[in-house]
């Protein structure tokens, strides 16, 4: 074997494997430079929130009047994620739904509000919060 | 029915609460989608892409629009599930 051969040719092995080791490396590394998945981490019940959109004081009991309050805690980054809050009372009956669309791009609080200016009805109620038509958390509560 | 009626007629007769006047509104620290998300739909029982393409766009054909906005959460466009909140591009 000529010698440019016997020292080439082990030099383009070694640049070879130097290359495919820093491939490996790289895509080994990807997934934790990826943003976590948005999900929703925590639903707050109370009668008012903060400029934080979380609940001052959280309460499942609530008077005829008040604003219900529903503060839906996510973490992790989306690009357009649909929030939805759906209200429901005693065995189901649909009181209201609305939605927000959000592209957090970390830890985030959505606050979702009913009110009813005639009083709400005594009795067991519920709100079910969905991300991207997925059931995520619910709570219950009652109005006394 | 007996004579005192039965549980489903004492069921019937309760009235239903009227929520027809609540408020409700909402907010969020985290911001808006940078391009508007047109608005949304949820999918009821008995929908396709097209039917719903047909009523928001007056054209059937025009589901493929409706699809590619929602691949997130949309794998094959025959299969769509009523609850699925679908995202419906701008006309």
């Amino acid at each position: 074997m000529p010698f440019a051969n016997r020292v080439l040719i082990p030099l383009l092995c070694i640049g070879l494997a130097v290359g495919a080791a820093a491939c490996a490396k790289k895509a080994a590394e990807t997934p934790s430079t990826t943003p976590a998945q948005l999900s929703v981490t925590g639903l707050d019940l109370g009668r008012s929130v903060g400029g934080d959109k979380r609940v001052t004081e959280k309460v499942s009991d609530f008077r005829p009047h008040d604003v219900i309050y529903a503060s839906v805690l996510t973490s992790g980054a989306s690009p357009n994620a649909v929030l939805r809050a759906r209200w429901t009372f005693g065995d189901g009956q649909l009181v209201s739904e609305s939605e927000q669309t959000i592209a957090p791009s970390g830890d985030a609080a959505t606050e979702f509000h009913v009110s009813k200016p005639d009083g709400w009805p005594v009795g067991k109620y519920k709100v079910e919060v969905f991300l991207n038509g997925t059931p995520a958390q619910s709570k219950d509560f009652e109005v006394k | 029915m007996g004579l005192f009626g039965s549980k489903d007629d004492k069921k019937k007769d309760k009235p239903k609460a009227d929520f027809s006047n609540v408020q409700s509104g909402g907010s969020s620290t985290a911001p808006s989608p940078a391009i508007p998300a047109g608005k949304t739909y949820v999918v009821q029982k008995g929908d396709s892409l097209s039917k719903i393409a047909k009523r928001e766009y007056g054209n059937a054909n025009d589901w493929p629009r409706i699809f590619e906005a929602n691949r997130d959460i949309i794998k094959d466009p025959d299969l769509i599930h009523p609850g699925q909140t679908l995202k419906i591009p701008s006309a």
